[in-house]
């Protein structure tokens, strides 16, 4: 217990040290919302002024997101994708075929399996509109994810889990890595540089909805496998 | 005085560090594995909180251009900043929480104390090849 004390004590001391350096740090910050603060006059400000014509995409973070730093977001479809794996390697031993602890009231059930496909157009329609609208890929996938999940809970993971065989889940969950790849290598012969989506405006828009649909499809399958992974390790 | 309107004028970023300081505190002082993966996401949101305030203007229209909607536009970068952010806090949450799961089959608890305890009287331990149904 005094253990225990002398290390709330020492927690602490530490919280002190580095609320004072951070607290000093942050009021020496340009106020936020000013208009002419740094953050806004260098890159941002180019992003606004020709970034739709130069991305293609009238949303300005989509823009940024597919194009600018496409790369970025390559790396971070990847890091999802790996996190899936890691999930599913330390939770892979103790599967248990799926059954519901928790037998769900008649209400939440009704409820879920009615809004289901509600929810599920809501995600397409993020998706496709992420260029003009808000959202994009991983919104919608992540709405996507949500609607699998809930289903789950409601008809137990084994029956959500079974629509697709194994084989296909990985692979839907690895079309976001794999369709990057390809539209990055297909920028080389298009345009010379990695992601070069070219300038044509119908093959730029198809290129970057397909890109969409990958993040989105890819997003929400992982998400669900996530869970899947997680909910069927042995509880004790 | 100054000091006072200083303060006042970047209650923004004051509310993220107090933010950071409750992540970090329960991260650190939570003895329950749970608990400190809430903490880690405390921590993780006070920092998305942080950039995306950076990226914000007074009265400003969100970054898309649609016809007839005019500027100050918000900063679109720090945007999909944050959202690469969110995506690998996702992923360090759900590897945490699989691995807790973990801990909790192999030693029967997530409290580290009673993980502590249990490995100080050899007796009372789980054998680490019993799939942990010692404790329950």
């Amino acid at each position: 217990m005094n253990n225990r004390k002398s290390a709330r004590v020492l927690t602490m001391a530490l919280m002190a040290a580095l609320a004072v350096p951070l607290t000093y740090g942050v009021l020496q910050l340009p106020t936020p919302g000013q208009a002419d603060a740094p953050a806004h006059s260098n890159v941002s400000a180019k992003y606004i002024e020709a970034g739709a014509e130069l991305a293609g995409s009238e949303n300005l973070v989509t823009g940024v997101l597919l194009n600018f730093r496409a790369l970025d977001t390559f790396g971070e479809v990847l890091v999802i994708f790996t996190a899936w794996l890691a999930v599913a390697a330390v939770a892979g031993g103790a599967r248990e075929a799926g059954q519901d602890s928790i037998p769900p009231s008649p209400i939440v059930d009704y409820v879920i399996r009615l809004l289901g496909p509600f929810i599920a157009i809501f995600a397409v329609f993020v998706i496709v509109n992420g260029h003009v609208l808000p959202g994009g890929g991983f919104q919608g996938g992540v709405v996507l994810g949500a609607m699998l999940i809930m289903l789950s809970l409601v008809l137990g993971t084994g029956v959500v889990e079974g629509v697709f065989s194994d084989r296909v889940w990985i692979w839907l969950r690895a079309a976001g890595v794999l369709v990057f790849a390809m539209v990055a290598l297909l920028g080389l012969p298009a345009a010379g540089f990695l992601f070069g989506l070219g300038q044509a405006p119908a093959l730029r828009q198809a290129l970057m909805m397909a890109l969409e649909l990958a993040i989105g499809v890819g997003g929400g399958a992982v998400l669900a496998g996530l869970y899947f992974s997680i909910a069927g390790t042995h509880r004790s | 005085m100054n000091l006072a309107a200083e303060a006042f004028s970047h209650v923004d970023y004051l509310v993220t560090v107090a933010l950071f300081l409750i992540g970090a505190w329960i991260l650190l002082t939570s003895g329950n594995l749970v608990k400190k993966v809430i903490g880690l996401n405390i921590m993780e949101t006070s920092v998305f909180a942080f950039i995306v305030t950076t990226g914000m203007i007074d009265d400003g229209a969100p970054p898309l251009l649609a016809a007839g909607v005019e500027g100050p536009f918000a900063s679109p970068l720090p945007h999909a900043l944050v959202l690469t952010g969110i995506v690998v806090a996702v992923s360090v949450t759900s590897l945490a929480l699989v691995l807790i799961l973990r801990v909790k089959a192999e030693l029967g608890s997530v409290e580290l104390d009673e993980i502590a305890s249990a490995g100080e009287q050899p007796g009372a331990a789980a054998p680490p090849d019993s799939r942990g149904h010692a404790n329950d």
